[in-house]
């Protein structure tokens, strides 16, 4: 296919002030990765995120926290003081050249610092402003402390996730946190769509817990139409021959009977075949097509006779390739190491080689590699064109570009106002 | 009060987990979403569990039901030259185009990239596929916990000693793959609205989730080390778990982020007062041994009397919910309105996520129940395409409409 590429960004013009921390700074990433002007709004002593794990190897500072470095790429930082009039007054005026605001404040912070929407939409009438915290601005856990694990737990996903005689098990990597982002940069952009035309911003309130329980799955659904509580299965297969299955270097993922009708079986049950394992004929009768028997015990326990000593023959990357092959879904449960050796996504582009020299002023010395664009387009590309700012590195430039003298500028750094 | 996507058609090819979802998001925006299917090859999702009543049938899964809402469905076959001329044509004053096939399925039945701009130049045409639509393994299948296993997430999530528990489901299909295509979709509409230019949106379905791990990447390839499964533990939290409570499989989970909060659990918990565990650095090295205090006391609660208890003293904690407690006991998702029941044709009043946000001055709710196959052929043809009830039934007669 012929690619066209166009030096226009698809949110080429689009102005974002982010306030936020882990919630928020994500969110902005993805409007500063295609093209939008992000300014991080920090305080003075910087936003919590540069404080999060995982850090640069030996260091504690401001720029070591590769949490703040990856979800901060793209963005200027100003480093404003927002309880002191002046501080206010610097951010009207970045407010009225704002096209989204994103905010992670506890509810009513905002207001209670003369800053809440009706204000700024006052200020701006086509501004969009999302806040984002753990349980939304209304309702009675509006006030309530929600960090990640929380927001799973009571959002539910947790409920799901762990093994059978485990306690529940919270999913790796913050994924409340990042549902929450990502719900919220959807709304943002539909609001921004409709402001453009309009001229009439929106507020968006967004709740963690609720964008969690968007990852339940079938389960409220299950509960709703069959009254069955769906609980915890890791440590055994979901039903017979899905599920992590050991092999010679580490784990697969397996889905022989695949989502829905059960199209595959047929081909997996060929491969052990072909390998001459011994059993396999107990696979092949008619009740192996009824997802019902899939799920019982005998189909699960008849299955692990038969594959786990064959699994047990190959490495991880040959059970992938082999599979695949045959059009069976399976898959190596991969570390981040492997993910950084993948073939696949290295002939992608989706790994970027980030030689921190190319990028001036930055927080890394050494040279690695980077996750690129979540979605490659064919006009308007995604690009990184900075690591994440210092704190403050951006100040100076925009009370520049607010047309605030270099005396006065000297003065608000002095009095603290920003830094 | 308007919904914001309002005037925008999706001719939607998407079938199965993500790709419905990511229309089902635009859809509930206010998108005119057609879904295209035939009933010469179902959409898997329509025959899977859970059906309404335990009773199988393709108007009856709840999950593709959730999945759907707000959408309308037109049968018609691809495959027919006359069904295919009625696709281009509803194409042809389209905004979007999506599907979640592997790479070269629209191209064969002649809805590729290349055939649908000559149709419609500025289309936003977004592909969906496991792997993307390049690279040696593009044309690999999987769903969503495939998708897990190759991106870390299963690996890191559950105990060090045993096998990678994961997330039990097919979570990217839910969450990182929807919301990263409608935001590139959205991202790209904009582009089109402003330049008359449309593109093509290549989305392989595991980079979105790797987006998600970018921090642990950065971790293996700029320190060199590879993060392993850590249970419920925190690098910088503790305690930090998930502790049982009086009842069966009732959990809660709790978070201390800061001295002054392991003060205050200390106090509503009756825990020992060690020196050593002041700090959270003396907390991280103990915290089996403080994780069994916890337990030992957290076992004799009510899990929402406990939860109630902690964040009056300023304490992140929260019961684990199950399917059953977020639908009907949870008053926090109930005050925001998240469930949404819809009174649909065939399986009567079901429940429906809406989406997990509010806005100021615009509707975010579905706007009707999934259809069922085929619902709106008619009204489609009539409306759409112009078509007389005797023309439809002709090309319904002849295998185009079915």
């Amino acid at each position: 296919m012929e690619q066209i590429y166009k030096s226009a960004a698809a949110c080429a013009g689009v102005r974002v002030l982010d306030m936020g921390a882990a919630l928020g700074n994500y969110c902005a990433k993805l409007f500063a990765d295609l093209g939008a002007e992000v300014t991080l709004v920090e305080p003075v002593d910087g936003t919590r995120a540069r404080t999060m794990a995982p850090h640069l190897e030996g260091r504690r500072d401001a720029d070591s926290s590769l949490y703040f470095q990856y979800t901060n790429t793209n963005k200027r930082s100003i480093a404003l003081d927002l309880s002191t009039p002046r501080g206010q007054d610097l951010f009207r005026q970045m407010v009225v050249e704002a096209d989204l605001l994103i905010e992670c404040g506890v509810p009513g912070e905002m207001e209670a610092l003369g800053l809440g929407y009706a204000t700024l939409r006052a200020w701006n009438p086509r501004l969009v402003m999302a806040s984002i915290t753990p349980f939304g601005q209304t309702g009675p856990y509006a006030g309530w402390k929600g960090e990640d694990l929380v927001a799973m737990a009571l959002g539910g996903m947790m409920s799901l996730g762990g093994y059978v005689d485990s306690p529940p098990m919270v999913p790796f990597g913050y994924q409340g946190i990042a549902a929450a982002n990502l719900f919220a940069a959807v709304a943002s952009l539909a609001a921004l769509h409709d402001a453009e035309a309009s001229g009439e911003g929106q507020h968006i309130d967004v709740s963690m817990q609720e964008c969690v329980v968007m990852g339940m799955e079938n389960a409220v659904q299950f509960f709703d139409l069959e009254g069955t509580i769906r609980g915890r299965t890791a440590g055994r297969q979901r039903e017979a021959g899905s599920g992590v299955f050991r092999c010679k270097d580490g784990y697969i993922y397996l889905m022989a009977a695949g989502v829905g009708a059960n199209r595959f079986w047929g081909n997996t049950i060929e491969w052990l075949a072909e390998e001459g394992i011994e059993g396999v004929d107990a696979l092949r009768d008619a009740r192996w097509a009824n997802r019902d028997y899939l799920s019982t015990q005998e189909a699960k326990d008849t299955f692990a006779r038969v594959f786990n000593g064959f699994a047990l023959r190959y490495t991880k990357a040959e059970l992938y390739q082999r599979g695949q092959a045959r059009r069976i879904p399976i898959a190596p449960v991969n570390t981040p190491a492997d993910v950084l050796e993948s073939v696949q996504l290295g002939e992608r582009g989706f790994l970027l080689d980030v030689m921190p020299e190319e990028y001036g002023d930055a927080a890394f010395t050494s040279a690695g590699k980077f996750p690129g664009a979540p979605s490659q387009f064919s006009a308007t590309p995604w690009q990184m064109h900075s690591l994440a700012p210092r704190l403050g590195q951006h100040t100076e430039e925009i009370l520049s570009s607010l047309g605030i003298a270099e005396a006065t500028q000297a003065e608000l750094f002095a009095e603290g106002v920003v830094r | 009060m308007k919904r914001l996507l309002n005037g925008i058609r999706v001719i939607d090819f998407t079938w199965i987990g993500a790709g419905s979802f990511t229309t089902k998001l635009l859809a509930d925006l206010g998108a005119d979403v057609i879904k295209i299917e035939t009933s010469t090859r179902l959409d898997s999702l329509r025959i899977a569990r859970p059906f309404k009543d335990g009773v199988s049938g393709v108007n009856r899964s709840g999950y593709f039901a959730d999945r759907n809402s707000s959408k309308r469905s037109i049968t018609v076959n691809a495959k027919h030259a006359d069904g295919l001329q009625l696709i281009r044509r509803l194409i042809a004053d389209a905004d979007i185009v999506a599907n979640n096939f592997t790479p070269g399925v629209m191209e064969k039945i002649g809805l590729g990239y290349d055939a649908v701009r000559e149709i419609r130049p500025q289309v936003v045409y977004a592909s969906m596929s496991m792997q993307g639509t390049t690279g040696p393994e593009k044309d690999y299948l999987g769903y969503g916990l495939i998708i897990g296993a190759l991106t870390g997430l299963q690996h890191l999530t559950g105990l060090p000693e045993r096998e990678p528990a994961g997330t039990g489901t097919n979570y990217p299909d839910h969450i990182p793959n929807p919301t990263h295509a409608a935001f590139a979709i959205l991202a790209a509409l904009r582009h089109a609205r402003r330049t008359g230019e449309g593109q093509f949106i290549d989305i392989a379905q595991t980079e979105p989730t790797l987006a998600l791990m970018g921090p642990w990447i950065l971790n293996s390839a700029f320190n060199g080390r590879v993060d392993d499964r850590r249970g419920n533990t925190h690098p910088d939290m503790a305690p930090h778990g998930v502790y049982p409570c009086d009842g069966d499989d009732r959990w809660i989970a709790i978070a201390v982020a800061d001295d002054a909060q392991w003060l205050a659990l200390c106090s509503v918990l009756n825990l020992p007062r060690h020196e050593r565990w002041a700090a959270v650095a003396g907390r991280l090295a103990d915290s089996d041994v403080i994780d069994a205090e916890i337990a030992m006391r957290s076992r004799e609660w009510n899990g929402p009397a406990l939860m109630h208890a902690l964040q009056a003293a300023g304490i992140s904690a929260g019961v684990v919910n199950n399917a059953a407690d977020v639908l009907t006991t949870d008053p926090q998702l109930q005050a925001r309105g998240h469930w949404v029941t819809l009174d649909h044709p065939e399986m009567g009043p079901s429940i429906y996520n809406a989406p997990p946000f509010r806005f100021s001055d615009a509707h975010s709710s579905p706007s009707s129940p999934a259809p069922l196959l085929g619902q709106h052929t008619q009204e489609i043809c009539r409306e759409l395409l112009g078509l007389s009830a005797a023309d439809t039934a002709r090309l319904v007669e002849n295998g185009a409409l079915v």
